[in-house]
């Protein structure tokens, strides 16, 4: 970010930018300031996502506390001359720390259920088949709804069964598919577009057009 | 017990137009949320994350933990 860029910056995004610089006396008192930080922000936010990470404790759960704060650090570093000062300094760092406990949580979990075979998102819940006592039109919608899914390509049907109807973590899907998250939800997107298209043409157009509500 | 995905099928189909996916979202993610913070309308000035943020569960629960973290750790002083 050049000087001009940096008028408008607060006080303390300022201070971070100047001590971090190389050649700062005070440079390695804020890198280890900053990764303290990382470590508080990574912590917080394993904490909240437990129930993702199932029965992770003690050294394992350090592990992936400092793998995440470290991984964040280097990220920023390498990354001081894109910072736009379109938010605080420390929001932006945040934001690094954030997106490598989405990576770590979701490879943590990806690498204890996929030796198990755990990853039952493939095919189509029970719950898809209507029951005898649903209503007619509605068990021809989902009937409808099941046929338009069996028509999209492969990669889509695979993507939207697993995200939309089982609730597979789309990070975890991405590992799964040897992809990435904005990949994979590239193809949710189409996948959904196509049905909503799909259901219309079959008679049963939805409430809007495009899922807004309006 | 989970809400079936099924009983709201509006929701679960939804694709809007303007959606400019995982990666913007990514980059200005920060940005976004410094305005919701300061409580201002982020979606105003970001239409294309707000967008996202209703449609993509992995981008939401960024969102989520970040707006969350930059409240709770974001006036940390370099010194």
């Amino acid at each position: 970010m050049s000087t001009g860029q940096r008028t408008g910056l607060d006080r303390d995004s300022l201070g971070w930018l100047d001590e971090l610089c190389d050649g700062h006396p005070r440079r390695e008192q804020a890198i280890a300031r900053l990764h303290e930080l990382l470590v508080r922000v990574a912590v917080h936010e394993l904490g909240r996502r437990r129930a993702q990470l199932g029965a992770v404790s003690g050294p394992e759960f350090d592990d992936l506390v400092h793998q995440s704060a470290d991984d964040a650090l280097l990220k920023i570093l390498g990354k001081l001359d894109e910072f736009e000062g379109l938010s605080r300094f420390t929001t932006w760092t945040c934001k690094f720390a954030m997106l490598e406990v989405s990576n770590k949580v979701a490879r943590h979990t990806w690498n204890r259920q996929r030796p198990s075979g755990d990853l039952e998102w493939r095919s189509l819940p029970d719950t898809f088949t209507p029951p005898p006592g649903e209503q007619l039109e509605r068990r021809e919608q989902l009937l409808a709804l099941s046929a338009a899914i069996e028509e999209l390509g492969a990669r889509q049907r695979e993507v939207f069964v697993a995200i939309a109807i089982n609730g597979a973590p789309i990070d975890l899907v991405a590992l799964e598919l040897g992809s990435n998250r904005n990949a994979i939800y590239k193809n949710l997107f189409d996948a959904r577009r196509n049905l909503r298209r799909a259901l219309a043409a079959r008679g049963y157009p939805l409430l809007s057009e495009d899922g807004t509500g309006t | 017990m989970s809400p079936n995905p099924l009983d709201d099928l509006d929701a679960l189909l939804r694709a809007i137009p303007g959606d400019p996916g995982c990666s913007e979202g990514d980059g200005l993610l920060d940005a976004y949320v410094e305005l919701e913070l300061a409580g201002k309308d982020a979606a105003l000035t970001y239409p294309g994350i707000a967008i996202h943020l209703r449609s993509c569960p992995g981008c939401r629960t960024d969102h989520d933990g970040l707006l969350e973290a930059a409240r709770l750790f974001g006036t940390v002083e370099p010194d």
